[in-house]
């Protein structure tokens, strides 16, 4: 028996993923969800073994719940289905990632579940970029309970640790497994480098200060401690943001 | 936006490019043959008074072209230098000073020529006989002429330049009308709507079906013919009910619009991209869905629309909005010229598209139309 979750905002296309799968048989609907925010955390809760997932849904899209359901302990296999997404499809067939067009047939539909594999997080974020998808709202981390999403807005600062990603937010810290230099790329141009370990946000930039040794510092409204900032950069912060 | 739309309606000046060798060419021909029609009529008229003037024709001719040489290259000259400035003033404005202009160069040219011709460089070489003999009715002659000749051919290019401009704009109404048809990502998830219902609910499948059969009709009808406000509110209504069906309770539409007259002549799908645009900019890309809002008035004999709806959070690409604006403001402009204004812009937390427009119904646009084919076999 298959667990899937159908995630899809149109409430007539999750009725009619239903009943296909009711007649493949074999599958059971564990769950459904309207948006990707809600996938996440059914997923979390109810661990399936493949999510069908709406590309095109308000708030967070298909691609950004699949780049987040990657982070999970067991990620569960995704399928993407799309009525039309010249972007999208054009990516999912050059990676061969399992997608589904709407109306979806019950043949491909039961074809694609035979299939259906898991997505790295390397791989869904060159899928995000071939997409076109709009740039992540949140970052995900994986917790006890399951995964913690941190709005883009509330990152103050990532630091680059040994083996982990620690972000600093405006409701604590949390570890996560991506890189400084892909967050680099990704977040651009509303996070700056200060340092080899450190990407912090523009929107909390406070100052910058300058010890007796000539070291440099920024200041971030909402945290206490100052983050050092490296001799390169710190003439091109003063003249970018005049701190 | 706004300012792009008050430019999109604004006209450009309509006087060609002076400064081009192809103009100064033109210019050379046209005096020439106007010298020579003047010197032939003289011609006829000294032919009746004095016989032995028929040998004067090619002097008449060299004396004339010269001066009016003189008075065609300059004024090209000057209009080339000007233009910059012209092309800011509106066409009454423009028009007035470019006959101003002119009429001064014809009468300092003419006053020249008459003192050149009582100075001594002129006496002494017995030429005096080839230049007017009286200042005052010769400047002043010479301008009544300017004044004709300026004023009618500034008329021609005006006619010519308005012509010209109406046959681009039809083409490229016709260019993007064919682009502003019924989005695929539309087609595809009523498709989608449709293959869900056909089980669930049989009988809205059906009605979903003919209702996307009507908005497809609209939509491949010919979108330069005219059809009345009622037909296409209709339309967007249509259009309404399978976005209800697909969207469920996130979407909310909210009509004021009975005191719009139903007789009122508009193209085809005026108004059905403009909800279309709502939707799919303001409605979908909110988890908590929203409100597009239609309003209506009639003051006086002008109509005016307001279509408004939410700003999604993540203000994403709107190439197919404006698009679909350039097009609804294209048709509006061909059948109701400097009368029809579409806006559009975002003001805080609402993208506000208004559209105005004359109310003209049935039996007033038949004039219109006959208007518009008779210019067409015109042209």
């Amino acid at each position: 028996m298959l667990k899937v979750l159908i995630v899809d905002d149109e409430p007539p296309a999750r009725e009619r993923l239903r009943s296909l799968l009711a007649e493949i048989g074999d599958t059971e609907v564990v769950g459904e969800a309207g948006s990707g925010a809600e996938a996440l955390s059914q997923a979390t809760a109810l661990s399936p073994d493949v999510v069908l997932l709406d590309v095109r849904m308000p708030g967070m899209d298909g691609i950004e719940a699949a780049r987040h359901l990657s982070t999970l302990e067991e990620p569960p296999a995704v399928i993407f289905t799309t009525a039309y997404d010249q972007y999208a499809v054009n990516a999912f067939e050059t990676r061969a990632v399992g997608y589904l067009l709407k109306p979806i047939r019950r043949e491909k539909l039961a074809a694609a579940l035979g299939q259906a594999g898991r997505l790295t997080r390397p791989q869904l974020q060159r899928l995000a970029t071939a997409a076109r998808a709009e740039r992540r709202t949140h970052i995900a981390a994986r917790h006890r309970e399951g995964l913690r999403l941190i709005p883009i807005e509330e990152v103050q600062y990532f630091l680059a640790e040994q083996k982990y990603t620690t972000v600093r937010h405006l409701r604590g810290e949390d570890l996560i497994e991506d890189s400084l230099r892909l967050l680099e790329e990704e977040l651009a141009p509303d996070f700056v480098r200060i340092h080899r370990n450190a990407l912090v946000a523009v929107r909390h930039l406070d100052r910058i200060e300058r010890n007796a040794d000539g070291q440099c510092f920024v200041r971030l409204r909402g945290c206490e401690a100052p983050l050092a900032v490296s001799r390169r950069m710190a003439g091109e912060l003063r003249e970018r943001f005049r701190l | 936006m706004l300012r792009q739309a008050l430019r999109g309606g604004a006209e450009s000046f309509y006087l060609p490019d002076f400064c081009t060798s192809r103009a100064a060419l033109a210019i050379v021909l046209i005096v020439e043959l106007t010298a020579i029609v003047l010197a032939l009529a003289r011609q006829g008229v000294n032919h009746g008074a004095n016989p032995g003037a028929a040998a004067d024709f090619w002097a008449d001719l060299a004396r004339t072209s010269l001066f009016l040489l003189w008075v065609g290259l300059i004024c090209a000259a000057l209009l080339c230098w000007t233009r910059g400035r012209l092309e800011r003033l509106t066409v009454a404005r423009g028009s007035a000073a470019v006959l101003a202009l002119l009429l001064a160069v014809i009468a300092a040219i003419s006053a020249a020529a008459y003192f050149i011709g009582h100075s001594q460089l002129a006496i002494g070489a017995g030429a005096a006989e080839f230049f007017p003999a009286a200042a005052l009715p010769f400047v002043l002659r010479n301008m009544a002429i300017g004044f004709v000749i300026v004023a009618v051919a500034l008329r021609y290019f005006h006619v010519t330049h308005q012509w010209r401009r109406n046959i681009e704009m039809r083409a490229a109404a016709r260019v993007h009308a064919l682009q502003a048809r019924i989005r695929p990502h539309f087609l595809f998830n009523s498709m989608n709507t449709i293959a869900s219902l056909t089980r669930s609910d049989p009988v809205l499948a059906e009605q979903a079906v003919q209702d996307l059969a009507d908005l497809f009709r609209a939509s491949l009808s010919d979108q330069r013919q005219h059809i009345t406000l009622e037909e296409e509110l209709e339309v967007a209504r249509t259009y309404q009910r399978i976005e209800e069906l697909r969207l469920g309770p996130r979407l909310c539409v909210s009509w004021d619009v009975d005191r719009l007259p139903r007789d009122a002549r508009v193209p085809g799908l005026v108004l059905q991209p403009l909800i279309e645009n709502a939707i799919y900019h303001g409605i979908e890309p909110r988890p908590a869905g929203g409100t597009v809002s239609i309003v209506g008035e009639l003051t006086g004999d002008l109509i005016t629309i307001v279509v408004r709806n939410p700003v999604a959070e993540r203000q994403s690409e709107r190439e197919g909005n404006r698009l679909a604006l350039a097009n609804i403001r294209e048709r509006l402009a061909l059948l109701y010229g400097e009368l029809a204004l579409v806006k559009a812009g975002r003001f805080g937390e609402e993208y506000i598209v208004t559209l105005r427009f004359p109310h003209v119904t049935a039996q007033s646009t038949g004039a219109t139309a006959t208007g518009a084919t008779a210019s067409k076999k015109a042209g």
